[in-house]
């Protein structure tokens, strides 16, 4: 049984739709990635899931558990971490400050991320601890970003975009956070990414959104070698 | 002279601490929640009054009071958030303004009801009375009371927002309210919890100003303004901004009575329009992007365009033939007073409709057009020509380049801060005819002409007594012609101008003038990148809608014979906003429509009780929650409710009550 478990989501905003029927699934300590051109509702799905938006129809289950249409707080609560577009650091608060925030979250303290043991493993972030949002790189606040939602005590990540607007050199360390949480502490992570290359360099499995529905599945290997369909649903071409 | 100095400062320290305690909560509010509550005067007034409640009773006294009391307005405010405020999160601030401004209405109503309005008194323990003496100086120990209770609260919300979870929740909210959800953080409890502390520290503020100030049903009404000029000037929603601010405004305005009196209850709003002008986001204030929710304007409803006219035809034909009923069927008295009013407060509502409806600018101080409109033209009267119509009309010319200038000052600072650069303005006007004499003996030197300086405005009493004609320069005067059933002419002048005035204003929207402003209102940006100069359009539409609001003061003015202090009071700009949104704003006959409504239901309940302006409050409140888009949009609802027939049928159930209210 999938960690994760999207069926047949519709959503949209207002009158427009924007999901026409999302599934998809998320083994435990896999890494997906979910990959489309602009618009095509990637983000629309990671926000359905999180239960940011209410879903029109459809059913999103997390680890067995119906969580369709829950708030954010609840399916925070049960362990998904969500990291939305642009990082959303608070800009005034310190990088403590921004990881205790998170300290609570649905931990029954059994797994017990505290912010040191977090702030171990993000090297740069510890040497800024004390620096305010506002201040931060974007890659540092990347790294913030992802390592609040690791204190929130997530065993699913949602990564919105993490490498958009960042140096090249700065990709390569988010991806290797990102591959580090992965395997290190076995984080099941769903990639939502532009940066193609990045992401299935990144991924065990790979879903391309067009429109709003799921245009191909399957492994990452398999994508890349699959040309035909990034020339039609991604329109770049990898090297 | 040290001595007088010292003691001064300590005064300024003693209210400015009163105003640290009453904006602290304003602005964390305001900070997490967006929410600009004009209710927090009364929740600082309901302090004093429990207080006193408390104090009185047998077993209880003032300290018992100074815990009782807060807690209890704790339980007060938790119970406005969670029941009125709540409903209204996502909305624009602007319906949280009305809201709260009906919950002024209710809580003021309220306290009168329980308490009476006569003032009480509520005398300070022996422990903190007379005075204490060091450094070879005197000091009155209430002072150093409230200074020091003062000191303890700021730090301790200081230590309770910075150090601890609570705090650090509450800081994150105010920043980006969505992703602390996102770390699975509930932050509904918070708000709750963050509205009842403001509310509790409001009350300790009312409090430990009794002993001193009194207690009455006005001192909510009285702080309020003050304290918004605290928050504004520090910061909105920064707390270090709120305690500097209080601190700073308390004593400046106790230094400035002392020693440029002319100055006093000026330099508060001065200094607030400098500083909005300065730096917008107030001194310690971050620049925020704000994500104001979206207005909810009404649009023509199930009515056709065709429809709408007869229905205005109509209704403008009742009224013109209203006064053959009168003294038959009713009094001249209800239309010579309530109707006049009624027409003169619905072309008031038209001018602010106007910018706010299509401009998209609140204006929370457009009772200055109107103050202004109404002095000038009684003094024209007085002073110059007696003439009716010419009064009126060197008032809207006066009125308009005012507008210009005050519009070019204040459009540039956008939402919030624009209400209250505006609300500033109108202030600073209407300190204006108390202080005539220290004013013109500042403008008392010889390089400037004597006719700069200004007519005596008599304060409070106001001017009346005045003789208007009908003629240019003679003719009848305005008491004496009757038209039928002893009906002034006045009435059919007053009638005349407001549909004139509404047809202009139609006009000016029909025409790409008023399209251009719309689409601005929708898409701010988006026009502004088509290549329309957005600022200037927002400022003529300001322009118009200061003509329009002239001449309703003016015409008002003529009507009560005289114009006093009242006329500029900001309660007034309150009360446009609530007939604009009760009609509906963005349509120009809604305003009026809810104009009519206001003084209809007013009228209705006089007779019926004394708390009517409570019952008007619960009205508004119950309908800003649900009925935000006004009075003309029921209609449109009512059918949608019951659309079992094909869509845009008949309006049979049209057209609502209240064109009958204008019209009968």
């Amino acid at each position: 049984m999938s960690l994760l478990e999207v069926t047949d989501l519709r959503a949209g905003y207002g009158e427009t739709r924007v999901l026409d029927g999302v599934s998809l699934a998320v083994d435990a300590g896999e890494v997906v990635t979910l990959v489309g051109r602009n618009g095509v509702g990637k983000t629309t799905t990671l926000r359905a899931i999180v239960g940011a938006i209410t879903p029109w129809a459809g059913t999103v289950r997390y680890d067995g558990e119906d969580v369709t249409g829950l708030s954010p707080e609840a399916t925070v609560a049960r362990g998904i971490g969500f990291v939305p577009e642009e990082r959303r650091v608070f800009p005034g608060l310190t990088v403590t400050e921004n990881l205790s925030l998170a300290t609570h979250g649905g931990s029954d303290a059994g797994r017990g991320r505290s912010v040191e043991s977090v702030l171990d493993t993000f090297e740069p972030l510890d040497e800024r601890r004390d620096a305010t949002g506002q201040h931060l790189s974007g890659g540092e606040q990347q790294m913030l970003a992802i390592a609040r939602a690791l204190v929130a005590d997530a065993d699913l990540l949602l990564l919105d975009e993490p490498t958009e607007g960042l140096a090249p050199l700065v990709v390569e360390a988010v991806a290797d956070l990102v591959r580090n949480a992965n395997e290190t502490d076995g984080i099941t992570v769903l990639l939502v990414e532009q940066n193609v290359a990045t992401a299935l360099e990144l991924a065990d499995h790979a879903y391309v959104l067009d429109q709003g529905r799921v245009v191909y599945e399957g492994t990452a290997a398999d994508l890349e070698a699959a040309t035909d369909v990034v020339d039609r649903h991604l329109g770049v071409s990898i090297d | 002279m040290a001595s007088a100095l010292v003691e001064q400062l300590l005064n300024g320290l003693t209210i400015g601490m009163v105003y640290v305690l009453l904006a602290a909560g304003l602005s964390v509010v305001f900070g997490v929640m967006d929410v600009i509550n004009f209710a927090h005067g009364e929740l600082f007034a309901l302090g004093a009054y429990f207080g006193y409640a408390v104090a009185t009773v047998d077993g209880g006294g003032f300290w018992a009071a100074l815990v009782v009391a807060p807690l209890a307005v704790a339980v007060v405010g938790a119970a406005i958030e969670r029941y009125t405020v709540r409903p209204l999160y996502g909305r624009n601030p602007l319906y949280h303004i009305l809201l709260t401004f009906g919950l002024v209405l209710v809580l003021k109503d309220g306290i009168e009801l329980v308490w009476g309005p006569r003032p009480k008194e509520l005398s300070a323990p022996a422990v903190i009375s007379g005075t204490v003496e060091a450094f070879g100086f005197t000091y009155p120990r209430y002072s150093l009371f409230v200074i020091g209770i003062g000191a303890v609260l700021a730090a301790g919300t200081w230590l309770a927002l910075n150090h601890t979870r609570y705090g650090l929740v509450i800081r994150a909210g105010s920043m980006d309210r969505e992703m602390v959800t996102y770390l699975g953080i509930d932050i509904d409890r918070y708000y709750t919890l963050v509205f009842a502390f403001g509310a509790a520290l409001a009350a300790i503020a009312g409090l430990v100003l009794a002993p001193r100030n009194g207690v009455d049903p006005g001192m909510g009404d009285s702080v309020i303004i003050p304290a918004f000029v605290v928050v504004v000037l520090g910061g909105l929603g920064s707390f270090r901004g709120a305690v500097v601010g209080g601190l700073g405004v308390g004593v400046v305005q106790t230094v400035m009575r002392s020693y440029v009196p002319v100055l006093e209850g000026l330099v508060v709003f001065l200094l607030m329009i400098g500083v909005l002008l300065v730096r917008p986001q107030g001194l310690f204030g971050d620049p925020e992007f704000e994500e104001a929710g979206d207005l909810f304007t009404a649009s023509g409803g199930v009515l056709t365009d065709a429809r709408r006219r007869q229905l205005g035809v109509a209704v403008v034909a009742l009224l013109a033939l209203a006064p053959l009923g009168s003294g038959v069927l009713y009094s001249p008295f209800l239309l010579n007073s309530l109707f006049v009013t009624v027409l003169t407060w619905a072309l008031f509502a038209l001018s602010l409709d106007f910018v706010m409806g299509y401009a998209g600018l609140v204006s929370l101080g457009h009772v200055l057009f109107y103050g202004v409109g109404a002095y000038v033209t009684v003094l024209v009267v007085m002073h110059a020509v007696p003439s009716v119509v010419l009064a009126l009309l060197v008032g809207v010319a006066i009125c308009l380049p005012l507008a210009w200038v005050i519009g070019q000052l204040s459009i540039r600072v956008a939402g919030v801060y624009f209400a209250m650069i505006t609300l500033g303005f109108a202030e600073l006007f209407a300190q204006i005819p108390n202080k005539v004499t220290q004013i013109n003996a500042l403008l008392a030197t010889p390089w400037l002409p004597t006719w700069l300086r200004l007519p005596a405005l008599r304060g409070n009493r106001g001017l009346f007594g005045i003789d208007p004609v009908y003629g240019l320069t003679g003719g009848p005067g305005v008491g004496a012609v009757q038209v039928v059933g002893g009906v002034d002419l006045l009435y059919y002048v007053v009638l005349a101008a407001v549909v004139g005035s509404y047809l202009l204003a139609r006009r000016l929207m029909q025409a790409p003038f008023g399209s251009v402003l719309q689409g601005i209102r929708e898409a701010e940006q988006r026009a502004e990148f088509v290549g329309y100069d957005v600022t200037a359009y927002k400022r003529r539409a300001f322009v118009v809608s200061g003509g329009l609001a002239g001449l309703a003061g003016g015409l008002q003015a003529l009507a009560d014979g005289g114009v006093s202090t009242s006329y500029l009071a900001w309660i007034q700009s309150g009360k446009v906003i609530v007939m604009t949104m009760l009609g509906g704003m963005g349509t120009l006959y809604g305003p009026m429509l809810g104009a009519g409504a206001f003084f209809g239901v007013k009228e209705f309940l006089l007779p019926v009780t004394e708390q009517w302006q409570g019952v008007l409050g619960v009205l508004f409140v119950l309908f800003v929650i649900f009925v935000p888009e006004g009075l003309v949009s029921i209609p449109a609802t009512v059918q949608a409710r019951f659309a079992g027939g094909p869509s845009g049928g008949t309006p049979v159930e049209e057209p609502d009550p209240v064109d009958r209210e204008v019209g009968d």
